[in-house]
């Protein structure tokens, strides 16, 4: 029941939406086309899955190159290895893009927890670094993606988001989710009770690192090619998904399916306000604005929850 | 059954070296008025302060917290609200957090082993709770302090330490606490605890090390555990 709280306000909105969505635009929520939609969906999805992990582990923990990963997945898996080296397989190109998205995170982990430099600033800079990488492999955006891969946004869209959804169902059930739980709601007392804090951090950040790589698949999926520079939009549209998801960017409080329907919101949302042909611009201040007041409605709950408590 | 040996801790520079030994089943109580060193002396015990000195549990030397812990030395620290418990977690997970992986059935956390697990020191410890998923912060000072003990003896320690456990805990769940050490002590654990009241000290504790500006003060055991002679080590005045 109190989990259910956390995510009251971010369901409220996906009903509302969902209802809205089905009847301004009923063909492109048909049932038959359910595939497609998530499949449209997924890449935020995955950016907010992907965001979520090092924001639980507290303590400041944040991954801004998460957009960045995505796009640098996405010209590596089509441009380097499909169209330059000829390898299709997905029992090569998936292997590879996870491969990438863990070292990746594994490199953020290693500056954030043991360098120990600021988590925002620490992934900035990879952001940055990712950023022209991605841009000297790929100058613009080429095309087509393997025809599997495509399908992952049509009628297979379900697979590679019930896989991540099963893994993280046994994680949550090993000592390391509540080892998470503990690092980020309290790192001295977690370290007092004995909780490898540093390890833990470290592999939340390559959690993240594998998630982004994921969500880089999907977003290659969707688009149906590599585009260098569309990745990187998702890093702060999935930070506010994870938000308005009631995950608490203090850490310790959420979980990946707050997150998952913090995205789901978001992009109902701008399915919404698409099928009134409203312009970008407003939809960033519809975005800046349901943020504000879920994260302003989550605050005044927990607050609610401290004091009957205390 | 283990005996946990310190030699030659400087907790500042300038003092006098610590020696001390505490026994399978001895209590050793740590006297002496607020920040005159005890706390330190505790710490580092369990491997948590980085001074000159060493610490060995049965002749093997015990580096850092993390080998300490291993070697089940287990610390139970003084502020429940800073270093103790987790607001967000619920009682269950507060206790079961450090021994997560004993809930394994197969690779994934049972919860049915972990409430079974936790039920059997509620029982022990008589920890009074709305229910296990309730959260923590329900509980008053006394039962979240029981919920840390819980997590402690879960570990099943070689060594005790206790960092002052009775602070703002009720008279009642305090003479079940002590009953719950004396108990303890029976059973082969060696325990330290550290308390700001004498009265408990004297009346739980074998051996007492009395401390003043650093320094043991005074080793008080049998007779001359008397409330005057730790009075007059604390405050430096000859017994």
């Amino acid at each position: 029941m109190r989990l259910m709280g956390r995510y009251t306000f971010a369901i409220a909105i996906l009903i509302v939406l969902l209802v809205a969505n089905l009847v301004m635009n009923p063909a492109r929520f048909h049932p038959a086309a359910w595939g497609t939609l998530l499949g449209m969906a997924a890449p935020l999805i995955g950016a907010a899955l992907a965001s979520t992990p090092v924001i639980l582990a507290g303590r400041g923990g944040i991954d801004i190159s998460v957009g960045p990963v995505m796009a640098l997945v996405s010209a590596v898996v089509i441009k380097v290895l499909y169209l330059d080296h000829g390898l299709a397989s997905p029992l090569i190109l998936w292997p590879a893009a996870l491969l990438i998205g863990g070292l990746i995170g594994a490199f953020n982990g290693f500056m954030a927890v043991v360098v120990r430099v600021q988590p925002i600033v620490a992934t900035l800079g990879t952001y940055l670094i990712l950023g022209g990488l991605t841009l000297t492999i790929l100058p613009a955006p080429v095309g087509p993606a393997p025809d599997w891969l495509k399908a992952m946004a049509g009628g297979w869209s379900f697979l590679p988001l019930g896989v991540i959804a099963l893994i993280w169902w046994a994680l949550s059930r090993t000592p390391f989710n509540d080892q998470l739980m503990a690092v980020g709601s309290d790192d001295r007392a977690a370290y007092t009770a004995g909780v490898p804090v540093s390890l833990i951090r470290f592999l939340a950040y390559v959690i993240t690192g594998l998630l982004a790589a994921a969500a880089g698949m999907m977003l290659t999926a969707l688009i149906g090619s590599a585009d260098p520079k569309v990745g990187a939009n998702y890093t702060l549209i999935a930070i506010a998904a994870v938000a308005l998801g009631g995950v608490s960017l203090a850490g310790g409080k959420g979980g990946l399916l707050g997150a998952a329907i913090g995205a789901f919101d978001i992009f109902l949302l701008q399915s919404l306000l698409t099928t009134f042909n409203l312009s970008t611009y407003v939809l960033q201040v519809a975005y800046g604005a349901i943020l504000v007041s879920a994260v302003v409605l989550i605050a005044l709950q927990d607050r609610g929850a401290k004091r009957s408590h205390a | 059954m283990a005996e946990l040996s310190a030699k030659g801790l400087v907790l500042r520079p300038g003092v006098g070296a610590i020696s001390a030994r505490v026994a399978p089943g001895e209590i050793l109580g740590l006297a002496g008025l607020d920040g005159h060193g005890q706390d330190q002396f505790l710490r580092s015990l369990a491997g948590l302060e980085k001074i000159p000195g060493t610490v060995a549990l049965n002749g093997t030397r015990i580096a850092n917290f993390r080998e300490a812990g291993r070697a089940r030395i287990v610390y139970v620290p003084r502020d429940r609200r800073s270093t103790g418990i987790f607001p967000g977690l619920s009682i269950l997970d507060n206790f079961a957090i450090a021994t997560a992986g004993r809930d394994r059935r197969g690779p994934l956390i049972s919860p049915a082993a972990r409430r079974a697990r936790y039920e059997t020191w509620r029982e022990r410890l008589q920890i009074k709770a709305p229910s296990p998923e309730a959260p923590i912060t329900a509980l008053s000072g006394g039962n979240q302090q029981k919920v840390l003990l819980a997590r402690a003896l879960a570990r099943e320690p070689e060594v005790l330490l206790l960092n002052d456990p009775t602070r703002g805990v009720d008279v009642a769940t305090r003479h079940l606490l002590y009953d719950l050490f004396r108990d303890l002590a029976q059973g082969g654990m060696a325990l330290v605890i550290l308390s700001s009241e004498i009265e408990e000290i004297l009346a739980l504790s074998h051996r007492v090390l009395v401390f003043r500006d650093h320094e043991i003060a005074a080793e008080l055991a049998g007779e001359a555990m008397q409330t005057a002679a730790v009075i007059a080590a604390m405050f430096g005045r000859a017994g």
